[in-house]
């Protein structure tokens, strides 16, 4: 610093003399310039430094809209042709649900970045409006929430405007449509989210459970009504009148996602002439403005809303005292503690740790919870959907495809970043008698066997449901098993070869290039266990089992059908497993060793 | 200039600040000093905006902090204790940020931004993303960006943690000469050693109270134990083997 005290000294009046308070629009335009550099200079920095990982995102994400659009395509070019007036209510049925996960994304995602983030703890002491703040960390929380609504909804949007043969029209009105919806429910969880953390901060966790259990009742009772009582032969024009009719709730006119798909169809309608078309516009545009209107009424509530309450409750939750815990050990910690040999003693004491970690972190679990409890309840009610035999083999495989890739979302999430989270606290475990490779062997417990009881699990349920035979279902909880052993030694041993000790946020340490890495590796692993596990499997259940005739005898399908064939085939499974475990494992040990934090 | 008129804070059942009354008047440098959990933290985060006080009132410059926050940020820079950046912005656009926010004119800003940069020997990384700072260089960064609209009342959270032997003896020059100027500083530290040397007045606070108020002499006068050393005065009054109520010394 320089050794003059002060190059300009203090003006000896107040700050008022040199200082405003900004209006609003200019406070809007500071937080629009800040948004923008700080995109500006994140784009930079992935251009410069994680080009690979920016490419493959790319990639991967227009193979993915591509996927979808085709997938769209042929659903919609076949809906079309036999139940047109369905369209109405998927699109109901599908906005509707889309509406009530923003209402909750959107609230918790703004509850992290109003109240317990550093931005808005700096924002708090600067002499900025409530309402602007809470306008700028809801535009952050709106956008992380629905971001995959544009990317799972326009390829579907797109795809039915050319199926329709819709006008330009239709295409310039999608985004404002997607937007100008996508407000009212983000705005609705955001009202929610300010008015439980100020008038009842103690209670909002309690207040958010009961929310989330009431919907998840109300959605598990709407699928299982919707499925349970349906007669009709899968994807029959019966079966789809029969579902659909029970998924009416969703068109009430007085909901968003009503207005959006009405719009949206009458976007795309194609008059006859012009009379008809300008018609049809005229009402796309009236629902569009009706969305618009919504949006901006709800912005002005939670506006006010934010002014008077954003300060009473970032105070109030800053007072509370967090609960403390009456039982220092549970039993099932101490059981397994205690379990085994003294020399193994600290890896269970660490696998314990983690075990602890995760119980306390809400976003781990309730993700886990959620994710495996749709998948359950999916598997629950495969046998309701009547496949015919020929496809029970092929859907049984997908489904552990669904799960292995599930599972890999989460070793690549939370289980990656464990190695580069454990490098930060390193002076902690650094001077405990604990070998490096017991920490590495630790994590790689913990996911193992994390992961193997609700895969396997699930595996059991899909089969059991879709009526697979006993020698299909070995050989699905065989390829689950290997699957979790492979997905953990690759998430462990690339978080342990590419760690990240700088960063305190196990979210960025999964999205960076050791991530992203892991996360394509073990979609490839994924890939080519069920692949090889489901080719020879897949033909002998068709060739024995249904007594299909599709393979010739002698041949080498034929073969790779019979038990030797399927032997072989599990052989490589278990190889492929074998190889996904301990190559990155025997990687990821021997950097750990050399790591110097 | 600061004024906390019978603040309680209360966490639950826990009362964190009480019935705090306490004026800090133009060019005072106050110091805080207390043991961990005594209410000093509450206090600065009431004394900012970010906390509210259960009962009572905090003013700074005559504001309100619950009735009108905006007005009395006007007058308050703030060193957190843990400085916060953004980490994609350089030094010298998180410094345009706070002008802009604190609505300063152009060549002012562009005036003060360059001689706070020069002030704080920021210039060297002043162009660097603030991700590659160190603890150091941001809390240098936080201190320009404090000081920038000239406030007239200056929060300092443990404000030496992280800086070198250098940067702290310029931080107390600069800390003395501002105050000579009408600054008012308000200081939470658990350095005793620089209460001592800088603060006009010290105040003690032992489980949320107010135990000692006054200079350091009038401290030493008030103990009457044979020391001139400001660590056994403070160790005598926050000695936690003292139960029961709080004596005040004042």
């Amino acid at each position: 610093m320089s050794d003059t005290v002060s190059a300009l000294p203090r003006s000896g009046g107040s700050p008022a003399h040199s200082c405003r308070l900004l209006s609003i629009d200019a406070e809007s335009r500071l937080f629009l310039r800040l948004r923008a550099r700080v995109a500006w200079s994140s784009l930079r920095s992935m251009l410069s430094s994680a080009r690979l990982r920016l490419s493959l995102v790319i990639l991967l994400s227009a193979m993915f809209w591509a996927s979808l659009y085709g997938l769209f395509a042929e659903a919609f070019a076949f809906l079309d042709s036999l139940h047109a007036e369905v369209i109405s209510l998927l699109f109901n049925a599908f906005f509707s649900s889309l509406m009530v996960m923003l209402v909750f994304s959107t609230g918790i995602l703004l509850y992290g970045g109003l109240y317990c983030s550093s931005e808005a703890r700096l924002l708090m002491t600067l002499p900025a409006r409530e309402d602007s703040i809470y306008a700028h960390k809801f535009q952050e929380a709106m956008w992380f929430a629905s971001w995959g609504f544009i990317l799972l909804g326009s390829p579907m949007l797109v795809a039915y405007g050319i199926v329709r043969h819709s006008e330009w029209t239709y295409f310039a009105l999608l985004l404002p449509f997607m937007v100008s919806f996508v407000v009212i429910p983000s705005t609705i969880g955001s009202i929610c989210c300010m008015a439980m953390v100020a008038w009842m901060p103690r209670l909002r966790v309690h207040a958010l459970t009961a929310c989330l259990l009431a919907m998840s009742g109300l959605g598990l009772w709407l699928a299982w009504s919707a499925l349970s009582s349906v007669k009709a032969d899968s994807m029959s024009a019966a079966w789809f009148e029969q579902t659909f009719a029970r998924l009416a709730i969703t068109e009430q006119k007085l909901l968003p996602s009503w207005w959006l798909s009405s719009g949206l169809i009458e976007a795309a309608r194609v008059g006859a002439n012009d009379k008809e078309r300008w018609a049809a516009l005229r009402e796309a545009i009236s629902f569009l403005a009706l969305l618009v209107a919504n949006g901006m009424l709800l912005q002005l509530l939670a506006g006010w809303l934010a002014t008077r309450t954003y300060r009473l409750g970032y105070s109030e939750l800053a007072g509370e005292v967090p609960a403390r815990r009456q039982r220092p050990i549970g039993w099932f910690d101490q059981m397994l503690m205690n379990a085994g040999s003294a020399a193994g003693r600290p890896l269970r004491l660490l696998v314990v740790k983690d075990l602890r970690l995760f119980r306390r972190d809400i976003s781990q679990w309730s993700q886990f919870m959620i994710f495996f409890g749709l998948l359950g309840l999916y598997f629950f009610n495969a046998r309701s959907f009547n496949y015919n035999n020929a496809y029970a083999s092929m859907i049984g495989f997908l489904n552990l495809a669904v799960v292995g890739l599930i599972l890999s979302t989460f070793t690549t999430r939370f289980v990656f970043p464990m190695i580069s989270l454990e490098g930060r606290r390193f002076w902690i475990l650094g001077l405990l008698p604990v070998h490096r490779d017991q920490i590495v062997w630790s994590k790689f417990l913990f996911s193992f066997f994390g992961g193997l009881l609700p895969c396997c699990g699930l595996v059991l349920l899909s089969d059991v449901m879709l009526g697979l035979p006993r020698r299909a279902i070995i050989i699905h909880e065989v390829c689950c098993v290997m699957l979790c052993m492979g997905l953990s030694g690759i998430a462990v041993g690339l978080g342990a070869k590419m760690p990240d000790l700088r960063e305190s946020s196990p979210a960025k340490i999964s999205s960076g290039f050791g991530g992203t890495l892991s996360l394509v590796m073990s979609s490839l692993f994924i890939m080519l266990v069920v692949v090889t596990a489901a080719l020879p499997t897949h033909l002998f259940l068709a060739t024995h089992a249904f007594g299909a005739t599709a393979v010739a005898p002698g041949g080498w399908l034929a073969w790779a059908g019979s038990t030797p064939g399927i032997m072989t085939s599990l052989s490589a499974v278990v190889v492929l497993g074998l190889v996904a475990t301990f190559v990155p494992l025997a990687l990821g040990l021997r950097a750990f060793r050399q790591l110097e934090p | 200039m600061i004024e906390f008129d019978h603040v309680t804070r209360t966490y639950g059942p826990k009362t964190a600040v009480s019935d705090l009354t306490l004026a800090i008047p133009r060019g005072e440098l106050f110091a805080l000093l207390g043991p961990n959990g005594a209410g000093k933290t509450t206090t600065i985060k009431m004394l900012v905006g970010l906390l509210r006080p259960s009962r009572g009132a905090v003013r700074v410059s005559g504001f309100d902090l619950v009735k009108d926050p905006r007005s009395a940020h006007l007058h308050i820079g703030y060193v957190p204790d843990e400085p916060t950046l953004y980490e994609k912005l350089t030094g010298r656009e998180f410094l345009w940020f706070i002008a802009d926010m604190f609505g300063m004119p152009r060549h002012l800003a562009t005036q003060r931004i360059a001689a706070e940069i020069e002030h704080f020997e920021l210039g060297e990384f002043a162009d660097d993303l603030a991700e590659s700072y160190s603890l150091g260089m941001r809390q240098r960064l936080v201190f320009a960006a404090s000081l920038l609209h000239d406030p007239d009342v200056l929060v300092l959270d443990e404000p030496m943690v992280g800086l070198d032997p250098r940067s702290v003896r310029i931080v107390k020059d600069l800390l003395a000469c501002r105050t000579r100027e009408g600054m008012t500083v308000f200081m939470s530290t658990h350095t005793l050693a620089m209460a001592e040397e800088m603060a006009d007045r010290v105040g003690i606070m032992v489980r949320g109270q107010l135990r000692f108020l006054g200079t350091v002499g009038e401290l030493r006068e008030q103990i009457a134990i044979e020391t001139t050393s400001l660590e056994q005065l403070y160790l005598e009054i926050t000695d936690p083997k003292a139960s029961g109520p709080v004596r005040e010394f004042r």
